[in-house]
């Protein structure tokens, strides 16, 4: 008998993922989050908005306006002309990102045509994010396991709370997250999708922006099974016997791709973004394709690849 | 257990096709296995996937075949036979087994060793003790009662040999070995043919048993034999004969010369009734003359196959000649031309002396076949008479003629009469042109051989012309004037050459056509053996070509032994000396089986009442066991093919392709083994194949190795500067694990503190230096002491204890004329680091005298000692700098240091080649330019 399609692989989460993970990162350029999305929040960052406000970088010299505080002005550059000057500073804020990968048993799944199991892909690509993210001066979470970092060291911290953190929940705690945060979900999003929407609707009424990163491992999506094969819910452990599976597959690449593309709609309805990614393309993909959905560089149609 | 016609070896195995219906249940049980998967979308299947079918069981056409499977194996395990053999054994107590493996045994020997196989088979089921007596080795064997596992192998080791047993006593030696109370079956198993006097002996034979006697026959009425083949003048005949006349026989007989060529071929027909016949083969007598083997087609045994060697016996010549003085001079001898032609046929005799008489007498009794006088005038009466009484006897007397013999009156041992006294044309002869040969005439032994152009005649005495000349004339001048004459005298010939044998008269004798003619003539003599001989000689013979039990020629097995011919006597054929050709290309004896007809009968007719006769079992018992297992394995196969099909794993592409390997290397078969053998090797020594590079030794102390590395590293940029050649990097090797064979040089600085090699690893480098590399070692003591001076440093006692395990030749310090000196750059010291130390090198033998510019001598010396530490000057560090001052600090010294080295590193790769060059002044000189 030929070796099994899939198995289940060991939880890949602290340090490995999180080596892989600088080192995407180090691939893609800052990420700043898109700044139309700010809510003026009064949480200081130190990366520049491109607008004036409170920070320390110099942003221009703007002709005094009555009214204003005597001590904005700069007298050096004032003495030059008759002119008085204020000097603007660049208004640095943060913003706040919540990154959470799905630790659900599914998850740990690999197949022989992934390089890594989804759950380590996730994980890679949640703290590549991290990292990414605290370099362009954001505050990142991990919802349920730590409060938001503004450290540009944010990554290795939520590495270090993930392999601290023994027991995960497998239903993501929302309780933190507050209005106006971005929430990146790496998932496979098996769940039903009717709790799926129950969850998102609730958090896209508190005004959070939701990505959904949909984790494929390429088997789920081509269902390379032939013959009489008995399927195992790496879950719950259900049973499922198929005398010929490979007559199943058309059925079933339907039913997959009609279901993704649902969460897809569902997301888009609520303003959120839905990006696959497949275990066995580059981690890189996922990666730019969230850069660019949470910078806003281009205009998101959902959907990813 | 049998019955119908099948049998079964193990019929109780056949209880367990009671076990089928088990099978049959427990195969209905089991459905197969499905593959195990993991599946995290279960969920999304699970509206796809109807609720499984999953039959209880297997299909009934899968469980069929698996029964059908098992059945079959339960039956090839009964072990079943088709037909078996019916019982040979009756009696009880041991089995007393004689089987002859002599000639007759050439055309049924497998039957024969089946049919024993079978009997010794059905002793071992019944545990009797078996008496094996087997023809070829009756009188050694002790007639000691074995089990049958021993009687079997000697029987499948036992082969038919192409000799004649002497069945009589062999049974009378049975007879009085064996104790008769312990027999219950006597069994021979005979070739169907014996002597007479067999039957007392065979009685009693048989009484040995109370009557359980078998003697088993073949069917001898296509047992043909070659009784004679004569050579008879107008045809050679052979005679054919059998010993039962009861069908009609119709045969070939073919003859063949001593390469195995077809000369004639000759179809006989034996009516009933007729227990011999006479084949003529009609050829022409010099194709008869080639015939060397005489076989029926077909005959299958040693005794169809006629081997004659007449014509191929060696002769022995005896050689007089009139003149005293030749050894001074040989060209000017006959004798000396006589002797070359003859030398590689015969065997020639030539006594020393001046008595012809004596001479004479002693050649007669030497019994020799040709006699050559060459320009003998005069015999005495009574030479004269033994000569001619010899000839009579069937001697070859061939003269030459010469001064002497024209000059000679009343010489009665001529062929015909010559003119004598003053009527020789000796002196007086005034022809205008020296006449060439005409043809042979078709009557002589010459007949067929080229004429020569080239071959002129300027003397011969002449015959007189009596009536009979022409019918005595072998060989004739264009003028018609007899050459070669000759009469046959009695039963022998006498044969005159009317020329001299050396060249005065003729250049005959210094043509190719003289050794043949002088060839036939000895061919024609007969081998003379006259049976009164006084002295008896033993002559002993190598095995050349020997017959087979099938009659067939080949080389001699390990057994044969040379053949011993005694004076007066015919050898036999015996087991070490099989018949067969005994002797070399030019001459052999030929040994036949049979020599004349041999009174034989049949053994059924000899077989008293009480002894039953068999026929041997022709057909075979068929052993289905084999066919049994096959068709089982095939079903299983199918077997394999339709669960893979029901699992869905049946993919038509892949199933071809993997036929297609499958038959790839079924075909590659034992080719494979060794290309992958070949492809199995490292990928560090294919690298290392790639590319010259010099090699050092890790002696294990870092410091060392690194200095060795980087002096080679230097002197590869060196060398790959300066030469033609460009040396990959420099390699370490371990001289106990690498593989030395692809370094030419290796360099090994000797230290120390390093580890001597264990006696394998010593042993290794002795085979590289054996096997054509060079070692270079270093003592790198120079300074400290030296391996020249006088006290022994650490170093050089270190190096002596290591080259006291190898094979080392003699050492010199480099002669100035080496080809070290010489084969890069123009070198008289060969300094390293240090300067003043000799280099060693293999002393060389040859000695040039001074005169030339280079020594020669063939190879590379295996072993080079300095103590000059070339590695010390050699060294660069990565920036290409020398790494180590010299001592003392001379740039020139480190230039000289790369120079030696660059010569080394030519020398092992060319060897003597340098040597050979520095000739090329003189050579151009000679050629004149």
């Amino acid at each position: 008998m030929a070796a099994s399609v899939g198995e289940r692989v060991a939880t890949d989460i602290g340090g490995g993922p999180l080596a892989r993970a600088k080192q995407r990162a180090a691939l893609v350029p800052d990420l700043l989050i898109e700044a139309s999305r700010i809510a003026n929040n009064v949480i200081s960052g130190w990366h520049g908005r491109r607008k004036r406000g409170i920070g320390d970088n110099f942003w221009q010299f703007r002709p005094y306006v009555a009214g204003e505080t005597l001590a904005k002005i700069d007298w050096r550059r004032s003495a030059r002309d008759d002119h008085i000057y204020v000097r603007d500073r660049e208004w640095e804020a943060a913003h706040t990102i919540w990154v959470w990968a799905d630790p659900s048993q599914s998850m740990l799944y690999k197949s022989r045509m992934a390089t890594v199991s989804k759950q380590s892909r996730a994980h890679v690509l949640a703290l590549a994010l991290c990292d990414l993210l605290s370099r362009g001066g954001e505050r990142v979470g991990w919802p349920g396991l730590s409060r938001p970092y503004s450290n540009r060291n944010a990554a290795e911290k939520i590495a270090m709370e993930l392999v601290a953190a023994r027991s995960v929940h497998e239903k993501m705690h929302t309780i933190d997250i507050r209005q106006h945060a971005d929430l990146v979900i790496f998932s496979d999003f098996l769940d039903p999708l009717s709790e799926i929407y129950r969850e998102s609707q609730v958090l896209a009424q508190r005004n959070v922006r939701g990505h959904f990163v949909q984790i494929v491992d390429p088997a789920e999506e081509t269902f390379p099974y032939a013959g009489r094969v008995e399927f195992e819910d790496p879950e719950t452990g259900n049973r499922l016997t198929a005398g010929r599976a490979e007559q199943f597959k058309a059925d079933y690449s339907r039913r997959f791709q009609s279901r993704k593309d649902e969460l897809k709609q569902h997301a888009q309805r609520m303003g959120w973004t839905h990006i696959v990614h497949h275990t066995d393309r580059p981690a890189s993909e996922a990666l730019v394709a969230l850069h660019a959905v949470l910078s806003g560089n281009f205009t998101f149609k959902g959907g990813g690849q | 257990m049998s019955f119908l016609s099948l049998g079964f070896g193990a019929p109780l195995m056949l209880a367990a096709l009671a076990l089928l219906p088990i099978i049959w249940w427990l195969l209905r049980l089991t459905p197969p296995k499905p593959n195990q998967e993991l599946f995290p979308p279960i969920r999304i299947l699970q509206e796809v996937v109807r609720k499984e079918e999953t039959p209880a069981h297997s299909p009934w056409w899968l469980t069929l075949l698996r029964l059908t499977i098992a059945a079959l194996i339960i039956l090839a395990l009964a072990k079943p036979i088709w037909d078996p053999p019916e019982d040979q054994l009756t009696g009880e107590g041991s089995l007393l087994l004689y089987v002859d493996n002599g000639w007759t045994a050439g055309r049924d020997w497998e039957q024969r060793k089946k049919t024993a196989l079978q009997i010794i088979n059905e002793a071992d089921e019944t545990s009797r003790p078996v008496i094996l007596v087997l023809a070829s080795e009756s009188t050694k064997s002790d007639l000691a009662a074995n089990n049958a596992a021993t009687a079997r192998e000697r029987v499948l080791a036992a082969q038919a040999h192409p000799v004649a047993g002497n069945d009589s006593e062999i049974l009378q030696h049975i007879v009085s070995q064996v104790d008769a109370q312990t027999i219950g079956n006597v069994i021979w198993l005979s070739g169907g043919l014996t002597g007479k006097e067999t039957s007392g002996p065979l009685t009693s034979f048989a009484s040995l048993a109370d009557n359980n006697a078998t003697v088993f026959s073949p069917d001898i009425s296509q047992t043909l034999s070659l009784a004679s083949v004569r050579n008879e003048p107008d045809a050679m005949t052979a005679t054919v004969q059998r010993l039962s006349g009861t069908t009609e026989i119709a045969g070939t007989l073919r003859a063949f010369d001593l390469k195995d060529r077809i000369v004639g071929e000759q179809a006989f027909t034996m009516a009933v009734g007729s227990m011999s016949a006479d084949i003529r083969f009609e050829l022409p007598v010099e194709l008869r003359n080639e015939i060397a083997r005489v076989e029926i087609v077909g005959g299958d045994t040693a005794a169809s196959v006629k081997l004659l060697d007449e014509r191929f016996l060696r002769r022995r010549v005896g050689l007089i000649s009139g003149e005293k003085n030749d050894f001074a001079q040989p060209l000017l001898s006959p004798l000396y031309y006589i002797s070359r032609a003859l030398e590689p046929y015969s065997e020639l005799r030539q006594p020393v002396g001046a008595n012809v008489d004596e001479i004479t007498d002693a050649l007669i009794e030497l019994q020799i076949s040709t006699l050559i006088l060459a320009d003998i005038g005069t015999l005495s009466e009574q030479s004269s008479a033994k000569i001619r009484k010899w000839v009579n006897e069937g001697g070859m007397l061939i003269r030459f003629a010469g001064p002497r013999l024209a000059g000679a009156t009343n010489d009665r041992l001529v062929p015909t009469p010559l003119r004598r006294g003053g009527r020789d044309l000796g002196g007086s002869l005034t022809w205008g042109t020296p006449q060439p040969l005409a043809r042979f005439e078709a009557e002589g032994p010459f007949f067929g051989l080229n004429v020569p152009e080239d071959v002129t005649v300027t003397r011969q005495v002449l015959a007189e012309p009596v009536a009979e000349l022409p019918d005595r004339t072998w060989a004739s001048l264009a003028d018609g004037t007899p050459l070669v004459t000759a009469s046959k005298t009695g039963r022998g010939w006498i044969v005159l050459f009317h020329v001299t044998a050396d060249a005065s008269w003729s250049n005959l004798a210094i043509s190719g056509t003289f050794v043949d003619m002088l060839h036939r003539l000895t061919s024609l003599s007969s081998a003379v053996s006259t049976t009164d001989a006084a002295e008896t000689s033993e002559v002993s013979q190598a095995p050349w070509r020997l017959l087979d039990a099938r009659g067939q020629l080949g080389q001699p097995g390990d057994q044969a032994q040379p053949l011993v011919i005694r004076t007066g006597t015919k050898p036999t054929p015996s087991l070490e000396n099989p018949p067969g050709l005994y002797g070399t290309n030019d001459g052999f004896v030929a040994l036949n089986l049979f020599e004349g007809a041999r009174a034989l009968s049949p053994v059924s007719e000899l077989a008293g009442s009480n002894i039953s006769v068999r026929q041997y079992v022709d057909a075979a018992a068929l052993e289905l066991r084999p066919i049994l297992l096959a068709i089982a394995l095939g079903l299983l196969a199918l077997d394999c093919l339709a669960v893979l099909w029901m699992a869905g794993r049946l993919n038509m592409r892949r199933l071809a392709r993997a036929s297609a390997i499958a038959l790839a290397v079924a075909v590659a078969g034992s080719a494979s083994d060794s290309v992958a053998q070949e492809n199995s090797a490292l990928p560090e020594e294919f690298q290392a194949t790639l590319q010259t590079r010099l090699a050092y030794v890790i002696t294990g102390v870092s410091d060392v190795d690194e200095m060795s590395r980087r002096a080679l590293t230097g002197l590869t940029a060196f060398i790959g500067s300066r030469t033609s050649l460009e040396p990959g990097p420099p390699v370490g090797v371990d001289v106990a694990e690498d593989e030395l064979n692809f370094y030419p040089l290796i360099y090994w600085p000797v230290s120390v503190d390093a580890e001597k090699p264990d006696r394998a690893a010593m042993a290794r480098v002795d085979a590289f230096m054996k096997q054509g590399g060079t070692v270079l070692f270093d003592t790198r003591d120079q300074l400290s002491g030296g391996f020249s001076g006088s006290g022994t440093s650490a170093e050089t006692f270190w190096l002596r204890e290591l080259l006291s395990q190898l094979d080392i030749p003699p050492l010199e310090p480099v002669p100035s004329d080496h080809v070290l000196t010489k084969a890069f750059y123009l070198l008289d010291t060969f300094p390293g680091r240090f300067f003043g130390g000799n280099l060693w090198v293999e002393a060389s033998t040859s000695d040039t005298g001074g005169r030339r510019p280079a020594r020669v001598g063939d190879g590379v010396s295996s072993i080079i000692i300095t103590s000059n530490d070339f590695a010390g000057a050699w060294a660069v560090d990565p920036s290409g700098r020398p790494l180590l001052p010299t001592i003392p600090p001379d740039p020139r010294q480190r230039i000289f240091a790369y120079r030696t080295g660059v010569n080394l590193v030519m020398y092992t790769l060319t060897g003597n080649y340098k040597s050979d060059q520095v000739h090329i002044p003189a050579l151009l000189e000679r050629l004149g330019q």
